[in-house]
């Protein structure tokens, strides 16, 4: 293979040349160069090694189907595998090397693989797995674990970087009346015709360059910067190195844009790569179609590459990739290529299958000094690094016979083209066989989308173009309503394609390559149809046809057409398997965004949120929000920070963050009635100015949430609900107004961004809000006894909402203000709670008081427990009728020997015992066991460890009786005493008092 | 009375950001928001309309559009209930409807300059061309899978976000918005 640079020619910046690295290698291009071309021009023509048999690979085309140079670019973090060098702009400073080689892809010491290439057929992974025969039938082999490892290495192809992603990536949304996919000439003028007629159009090019086909077409390029002003001053929107990957529902389209990849020094504030959701109305898919491959011996070698590729190179690049050519070919678009590559000054001899041939499309080449072998081909290509010559085949009655060899240094192949239908495909729409045109075309169909140019199967120029105006005029139709034309007929050669995949003469054995990336070839096909693999999607799946990533662009055809011969069917029998998303791979980058680190998740802060911070808190997750989990001292750990907070909350006061609880502003006429409804306990009396625990229940019965609400006037409700179930309760309880009690004259809003909240618990308490009050009078024990609300104001007339609440068990209140007050009303609250020698307490100290007291939360209340088994059935009302009241009463709710909650000490008072546990009797340890722990902590009321749980039948069952704390992935066993879960003042005196 | 602390308090790094030269795009937080929510009933909607509507240019709000007049800003939120930005809410009986003091609840973003649409198309699911998105029109949305609630006014695209959301949302914008060149008001 001898290349060259050409003096002149291409659509390359000769003015600008560009440095780059190849495999430690110091190479240089020039602007508008791929990296593939400028490898080329470097005479670089080992650019890979094969996935399975280390073969050597070069260039086999010019775009994104390739499969022989896949390289590694850049270093350290930014090192990305498997990227097409066809697909990659050059810039100044890319670094490139080969992979899946060592020590290069020129010598490597894999190759060694080809030795044992009989080993590796299809279906090798499956085989190996069964295990050594007759030994191992049935079972699998017990080898596998000494040779996973070795296996495991040799698969895949390059190795991605293990440091973090150091750049940026974006998602957008865009929308458009309609997209044009292809910047080709039929979708450039579907592009014009259709936004000439007043249509926002936007136009996606998978290139780096806009143009498509026209630029490898020296009769177009000239015009093309042309028609892409014309096209901008339409208004088109033109959108290059973007890839629509995917077609979805509702006209909406996934595209790629790299936005930096083609970039030496990209700015810091600009994204890598951005995923584009478009919406449009229309879609025009011109996007083109994949010269197909023939299988014959040794096809895969350097020096072997699509004619439309050698094309591309010389008048997209001005590069001659060789001097002595052979071209083998079925149609007719190759004589084209023979003629521009004779021209270069290349010696070019074309080899046509077809016998018959129109004389005008001979003399046109022969005029050019092209040498026409009608009814010729290919058996065999010789060389390992390169080719240096050919083995012919000739026609025979029954198919081909070998003929003599002759010498070349490159070989170029059109096996027919394949319209790039995928994206239809993703639609559901299964591509049909065009007999004529010997490949799959879009069906008819229903869908927004009209194929255009080659895409359609349409092979010349005029064609094209009128293709793409007719699917404009579909377009613009289906916009205003109308119905169109649909279809454009496919065609356009003078002679017509002859249906050829392979080219094989018994008795000559060479490795015939169908897909080259996954290394399947024409007779792992062949064996996969003998061992039974005869539906094609099996087919695929056993041999990993199409499986690579090209997704089947370059071998699928060849291998369907191999199995329709083997299964003696017509290829449209065989079917063929379903292109889904992506088109092209996609970075996992993109499709994250910037939805990544700390923004992996939307934060959500309370009004408090810094002011906790500041104060040395620690903060721990809940749901969404960041709470203050604890606020360590100095010398202490978690352990000892919440001990001392519980202990300071009981002895003097303490001081905590409660905003992330859910708060709902139940309002109008009906919302006493609705209240009434939905809690188990009567709402239907509390005085405005009150506030009522309550215990909602699901429809089946169930506990879904707890909470407090408060009257603050006739119609005027605030409701607290936890944490975990605030977005649950809100959804619930809409959806009860909207459904079922559309009568009920009542609104709920969320308020929980609203208000601050703020607990202050402990003796001193009252102490704390007393200073704190506007006027201390309206916080006395009279005026603002246990369950009392008021809204009044703090000192510096800021706005609160108080009730003596507890949580705790200790006399204590939740003060409410609003949010942007928040940090206000804290730094009052806390100076006056600091000089009682009071704490800012977190989380962890508000679970063991809470636990202390038997007081449930979300790790009691989840979903399987019943009001009953909460201790709470004191609270169902027998009254009255609310949600869950009927299916509560189910035999299987009511049973005596249900789990119900109870408290739980340690027998050895020393003993630490762990949430998650399951509790059982001594010395039946087995199965679900006889309940479970739900939460425990120490206690520094009680001086030990206590928990939370459910067992049978509830405290009363378990007296006097031997249980167990198993913990047998952690612990082990702890000897535990059942007790009622309300194990500290349980006559609540701190909390009345 | 004690100060108003902005959600945005601890990150409004003021200035220009990201790509040189002129800002591309400008992002403002408008403080103290005053937001007022007045939900109406089947049929007291009309007054209700009317209510709001007290000192605007028509009695009518009409769905997706904010009406501007000398007492505030109003648009629909939801099929009874509508948002009003005003110092103080609007008078009507009480059987008439509930009015809920929202002012906290939310921050509001002004995002404007040339590039603004687009920079916001990179976090909005919404159509922002002016054709489908003029002066006034309003919509809920969602960013980050936070909802949110948008409005043009005629100085810029005006965000209103959940106040404990604000802060990562604003992150994100600014982040965003690097790549056109940003001022922070």
């Amino acid at each position: 293979m001898n290349t060259r640079r050409l003096p002149t020619g291409g659509q390359i910046n000769r003015a600008k040349p560009l440095e780059f690295e190849w495999d430690g290698k110091p190479l240089a291009g020039y602007e508008g160069d791929s990296l593939a071309s400028a490898l080329l021009a470097s005479d670089e023509t080992i650019l890979g090694r094969s996935f399975k048999y280390h073969r050597p690979r070069g260039l086999m085309s010019a775009g994104v189907e390739e499969s022989g140079a896949i390289v590694t670019i850049g270093t350290g973090a930014r090192r990305d595998a498997n990227v097409k060098a066809t697909s990659q702009a050059l810039y100044d400073g890319l670094v490139a090397k080969g992979q899946n080689a060592w020590p290069s892809v020129r010598n490597d010491f894999g190759a060694v693989n080809s030795l044992f290439g009989r080993f590796f057929s299809a279906g090798f992974y499956y085989k190996t797995f069964m295990g050594l025969p007759p030994f191992e039938w049935g079972k699998g082999t017990g080898a596998w674990m000494w040779y996973e490892k070795i296996i495991r290495k040799a698969a895949g192809m390059g190795t991605a970087s293990r440091e973090a992603d150091p750049d940026a990536y974006e998602h957008a949304n865009g929308y458009c009346d309609i997209l044009v996919v292809g910047s080709g000439p039929a979708g450039r003028a579907a592009a014009l015709s259709a936004a000439q007629s007043g249509c926002d159009v936007v136009l996606v090019e998978q290139d780096f360059a806009l143009g498509g086909e026209s630029l490898s077409r020296v009769e177009e390029a000239d015009t093309l910067s042309q028609e892409l002003a014309a096209l901008r001053a339409a208004g088109v929107r033109l959108m290059e190195n973007t890839t629509a990957f995917g077609l979805y529902d509702g006209g909406v389209a996934g595209l790629l844009e790299r936005v930096t990849d083609h970039l030496s020094a990209p700015p810091q504030w600009m994204p890598r790569q951005r995923f584009w959701t478009m919406r449009s109305r229309f879609t025009v898919i011109a996007s083109g179609a994949l010269e197909r491959h023939l299988a014959f011996g040794n096809n895969d070698r350097p020096g072997i590459m699509t004619a439309n590729a050698a094309k591309i190179y010389l008048n997209r690049y001005g590069i001659l990739t060789g001097e002595n050519i052979v071209i083998a070919t079925n149609n007719d678009s190759a004589y084209l290529t023979a003629s521009s590559l004779s021209n270069a000054g290349a010696c070019v001899t074309l080899l046509d299958s077809r016998e018959q041939i129109l004389n005008s499309s001979q003399s046109g080449v022969q005029s050019t000094g092209v040498d026409v072998k009608s009814g010729m081909s290919i058996l065999n290509a010789k060389g390992s690094k390169g080719v240096y010559s050919i083995d012919l085949a000739e026609k025979s009655p029954d198919g081909w016979r070998a003929k003599n060899q002759m010498a070349c240094d490159l070989l170029l192949i059109s096996g027919g083209w394949s319209p790039v239908v995928n994206l239809l495909s993703h639609r559901g729409l299964k591509p049909v066989w065009d007999s004529v045109n010997a490949c799959f075309i879009a069906p008819d169909h229903h869908e927004p989308i009209a194929m255009a140019g080659s895409a359609a199967g349409i092979w010349d120029h005029a064609g094209c173009v009128q293709s793409g105006e007719k699917a404009a005029d579909h377009a613009v139709a289906h916009l205003h309503g109308q119905r169109a034309e649909t279809s454009n007929k496919s065609g356009g050669w003078q002679t017509p394609i002859e249906g050829l995949y392979e080219i094989s003469v018994s008795g000559h054995q060479h490795k015939s390559f169908v897909d080259p990336q996954h290394d399947v070839t024409a007779d792992d096909i062949r064996l996969a149809h003998q061992e039974g693999f005869v539906s094609v999607e099996h087919l695929k799946r056993y041999t990993t046809l199409g499986m690579a990533t090209d997704q089947g662009k370059m071998g699928n055809v060849i291998g369907l057409a191999l199995m329709a011969e083997a299964l003696g069917k017509e290829i449209p029998e065989v079917g063929t398997t379903t292109f889904r998303p992506p088109y092209t791979p996609i970075s996992i980058g993109a499709l994250k965004g910037r939805n990544v680190g700390s923004h992996f998740r939307a934060l959500r802060r309370t009004p408090l949120h810094d002011w906790n911070l500041n104060a040395g808190g620690t903060m721990t997750m809940a749901g969404l929000w960041h709470r203050p989990w604890y606020f360590a001292q100095p010398g202490e750990g978690i352990g000892e920070a919440y001990v001392r907070e519980t202990e300071t909350v009981r002895r003097t006061v303490g001081v905590c963050d409660v905003t992330s609880l859910g708060k709902i502003a139940v309002q109008g006429p009906d919302a006493t009635e609705f209240l009434n409804r939905v809690y188990t306990n009567p709402f239907a009396k509390l005085a405005v100015g009150k506030a009522r625990y309550g215990i909602m229940l699901r429809d089946d019965g169930f506990v879904m949430d707890d909470g407090t609400t408060w009257r603050l006037a006739e119609n005027n409700y605030f409701m607290t609900t936890t944490t975990a179930h605030a977005a649950k309760v809100m959804t619930f309880l809409e959806e009860l107004l909207q459904t079922r009690w559309q009568d009920l004259r009542v609104h709920l809003t969320s308020v929980s961004e609203q208000w601050a909240g703020i607990a202050v618990a402990g003796p001193q308490s009252r102490e704390v809000i007393t200073e704190c009050a506007a006027d201390p009078r309206e916080v006395t024990d009279r005026a603002l006894p246990f369950m009392g609300v008021i809204e009044t104001t703090l000192k510096g007339n800021i706005p609160v909402r108080i009730a003596r609440i507890s949580f705790s068990g200790e006399r204590a209140f939740e003060i409410y203000t609003p949010s942007d007050y928040g940090p206000a009303a804290m730094d009052m609250i806390w100076s006056a709670a600091r000089v009682r020698k009071g704490c800012l307490y977190g989380l962890e100290a508000l679970g063991a008081l809470r636990i202390e007291k038997g007081h449930v939360t979300g790790a009691e209340l989840d979903g399987r427990v019943t009001i009953e088994d909460a201790g709470l059935g004191r609270m169902a009302s027998d009254k009255k009728s609310y949600i869950g009241s009927v299916l509560k009463n189910r035999p299987e709710l009511l049973k005596d020997d249900r789990p119900r909650l109870v408290g739980i000490f340690p027998k050895d008072r020393r003993e630490i015992f762990n949430a998650g546990s399951i509790l059982c009797q001594n010395g039946n340890v087995s199965g679900y066991g006889n309940g479970w722990v739900t939460a425990v902590t120490h206690s520094p009321a009680l001086g030990h460890w206590i928990g939370l749980g459910f067992i049978e039948g509830g405290h009363s069952n378990w007296i006097d009786r031997e249980v167990v704390c198993a913990d047998p992935l952690r612990k082990g066993n702890t000897p535990v005493e059942i007790v009622s879960p309300h194990m500290f003042d349980p006559s609540g005196e701190r909390m009345y008092g | 009375m004690a100060n108003r602390c902005s959600a945005l308090a601890a990150y409004y790094p003021t200035g220009l950001h990201g790509r040189p030269g002129e800002p591309g795009v400008k992002l403002q937080e408008i403080p103290d928001l005053s937001l007022w929510q007045i939900a109406g009933w089947p049929d007291t909607m009309e007054l209700i309309h009317l209510a709001i509507t007290d000192g605007m240019n028509s009695d009518r709000l009409p769905a997706g559009r904010a009406l501007a007049g000398s007492k505030g800003v109003a648009f629909q939120v939801e099929p009874l209930k509508f948002w009003l930005l005003a110092e103080a809410p609007p008078v009507f009986k009480e059987a008439h409807g509930v009015i809920l003091d929202l002012s906290h609840s939310r921050t509001q973003i002004r995002i404007s300059g040339p590039e603004a649409q687009t920079c916001l198309s990179r976090l909005l699911p919404l159509d922002l061309r002016d054709h489908s998105f003029p002066q006034n029109a309003v919509a809920s949305s969602g960013i980050h899978h936070v909802g949110i609630t948008l409005w043009r006014s005629e100085l810029g695209f005006e965000l209103f976000i959940p106040r404990g959301f604000a802060r990562s949302i604003w992150e994100l914008l600014l982040e965003t918005a690097e790549q056109f060149g940003s001022e922070v008001i």
